[in-house]
């Protein structure tokens, strides 16, 4: 272990440190700050298609470029069911409750949070 | 009525709305031809043929309707007035025509909601003098999007969103639980979708009479087909006047009568009415009633990023 | 000597593929732990053979990996090029400014930074363009540098102790050696 931890300079301890604070308290403040509703938003090629709350269990079907990504909604949690890209590193993400699960090739991004109030909803008709 | 009609609607089976739409669509085509001005088989129509001679029986649609439409006539104190058809004749909108000065003399007697006479017992209409011309376009819409939304609730749907051209109703909550989203145009920018203000809809209609649907400018002057029944010419006050009540009819008449108005007395009967309102005036200073103010979201014109 | 440098690439962008390769067949229980092995190779490129190799062999990994898995020019493609070229530039640089200050566990940890924030810049700019949930996420992302960059930073560190053992030509506190 000794051997290990030999080399390591006390400014890589400081950093470290430092990294690891800032980023807790950072996380420890969002939570705090925003205890909203918990939402998805599903968007495809940059435009918002779907804004579900977290609280039934569905599964929706998106169409992307390349093909439909299927969402799986269950209890707190999101994930891909199944992506038309090559590597599915979205599928392998597995299940999320924060955060972002991104289909790059079928350009699908899934937000899961609390924050999805920010979204600038378009209008659902407008009056004219 | 070739206007544009879009029916959202929130349900867990695919099948169940595509009937309940289907439905609403139907009853909406049936109002359009009971009411449309320019088809010669309507009962606007025929009504309007008979002006001047004899009571025509009339649909409990269009009963309903005028009388809606005479109750509003009498609120805005005649700003609203479905007579003023006769005027409307005059100008082609398409071509860019205004009649001359001799020609509106001559109409303006024909202009005068009080000469047409509903009678309930027997279903009918009687207008007072030849060639008195009825235009319902000014309510309408708001008529329509009122029993597209009763078909749709009787079919059981719990949520949705009709817009018949710029007249919208909405009632119930979106799959995400917030409610249905509506722009309100602006009057001066250059595509359909851009807004000036956004606010949330529930159980509510809201209606929208602007002076850039139908227009033409001859001269410098906006020539629109708002026109005030006292002068047979467009009102010169607002840019747009937005009415938010729950029933669309008279979001629809409302609009339009306090576009007639004006800002400044149009606020008062709004507010006597209990209504929510925004109105745009000349200037293009937005007037928003009190009721309504913390729910309105109004944009900046200039500065609208849609993807933040 | 330019013939002994080729080599040392060759050899060193194999075994980075390699890693990567490896390290995209494990199951991933936790989202966004992308462990970034390869980026043990490129920190030991950096401190024995200095920047130049470190760069070369990070573009070799980069572009091969993704010829492999078919997803050469595509936007995962842009994203580790993107990630990899601003991490080893980002190392070389503070090597090359402040030597000593710290050891490969420090210079993995900046790394990995800058590689997850050079991911993150260029996932706005390319596909989400929300930085809502840019913002929600990066305490996250800073954290999993640190981890990520501390484990490889370790593992380099006792892989260059046994090379110094060897006898090779290498310094373990990060001492750039040219030829």
């Amino acid at each position: 272990m000794k051997n290990l931890l030999q080399g390591t300079t006390k400014a890589d301890k400081v950093l470290i440190s430092v990294l690891i604070v800032v980023s807790l308290s950072g996380i420890f403040f969002m939570q705090e700050v925003m205890p909203k509703r918990r939402t998805v938003l599903i968007e495809v090629d940059g435009r918002p298609l779907y804004v579900l709350p977290l609280g039934r269990d569905r599964i929706v079907e998106v169409e992307g470029s390349r093909g439909k990504t299927i969402i799986e909604l269950k209890q707190e949690m999101a994930r891909v069911k199944d992506s038309p890209c090559p590597t599915k590193q979205c599928v392998k993400q597995g299940w999320t409750g924060h955060g972002v699960i991104v289909c790059l090739p079928n350009k699908v991004v899934i937000t899961v949070g609390n924050d999805n109030d920010d979204v600038h909803t378009v209008a659902d008709a407008i009056t004219r | 009525m070739d206007t544009v009609i879009t029916i959202s609607v929130a349900s867990h089976s695919k099948g169940h709305a595509e009937q309940a739409i289907d439905s609403a669509f139907s009853e909406i085509k049936r109002l359009e031809a009971l009411f449309d001005f320019y088809s010669p088989d309507s009962e606007v129509s025929r009504i309007n043929r008979h002006a001047g001679l004899s009571r025509v029986t009339v649909s409990p649609d269009m009963l309903t309707v005028l009388e809606r439409a005479s109750f509003v006539s009498k609120e805005t104190g005649g700003a609203f007035d479905i007579t003023t058809g006769a005027l409307l004749v005059l100008y082609d909108f398409y071509h860019g025509i205004k009649p001359q000065q001799r020609a509106i003399e001559k109409h303006l007697p024909l202009v005068n909601y009080k000469a047409v006479h509903i009678d309930k017992k027997d279903t009918s209409v009687f207008l007072e003098k030849t060639g008195m011309l009825i235009d319902l376009g000014g309510i309408v819409k708001g008529y329509a999007a009122d029993r597209a939304v009763e078909t749709l609730k009787r079919a059981g749907i719990r949520s949705g969103l009709v817009a018949v051209a710029g007249d919208i109703k909405a009632f119930g909550l979106k799959p995400n639980e917030k409610p249905w989203k509506v722009g309100i145009k602006d009057p001066r920018a250059e595509g359909n979708d851009d807004t000036i203000a956004t606010l949330d809809l529930k159980d509510m209609a809201i209606s929208t009479s602007g002076d850039y649907e139908r227009h033409f400018i001859l001269e410098g002057e906006r020539y629109h087909h708002l026109l005030s029944p006292a002068t047979g010419y467009p009102a010169q006050t607002c840019q747009s006047v937005s009415i938010i009540a729950e029933e669309g009819a008279l979001a629809d008449a409302f609009a339009t009568g306090i576009f007639i108005l004006g800002p400044e007395t149009g606020i008062k009967v709004i507010e006597k009415m209990g209504f929510g309102g925004l109105i745009i005036d000349k200037e293009g200073t937005i007037h928003v009633t009190s009721n309504i103010r913390e729910k309105i979201e109004i944009e900046k014109p200039l500065t609208r990023d849609n993807k933040s | 000597m330019q013939l002994r440098d080729n080599y040392r690439i060759a050899l060193l962008s194999a075994y980075a593929i390699v890693l990567h390769g490896f390290e995209s067949l494990l199951p991933t229980p936790i989202p966004w732990l992308r462990l970034g092995l390869a980026n043990i190779i490129t920190l030991i490129a950096l401190c024995l053979y200095g920047i130049r190799v470190a760069m070369i062999v990070t573009l070799i990994r980069v572009t091969l990996s993704s010829l492999f898995t078919g997803t050469f020019l595509g936007p995962g493609f842009m994203l580790s090029l993107g990630g990899g070229v601003t991490s080893t530039l980002a190392m070389g640089y503070v090597l090359h400014l402040v030597p000593r200050l710290f050891s490969p566990v420090g210079l993995s940890v900046i790394g990995a930074l800058f590689h997850n924030m050079a991911q993150l810049l260029l996932a706005y700019v390319i596909i989400i363009q929300r930085w809502g949930a840019l913002v929600l996420i990066s305490p996250f992302v800073i954290l999993l540098g640190v981890v990520t960059g501390t484990v490889n930073g370790l593992i380099a560190n006792l892989i260059m102790q046994n090379l110094k053992k060897d006898g090779e030509k290498a310094q373990n506190t990060g001492n750039i050696i040219r030829e």
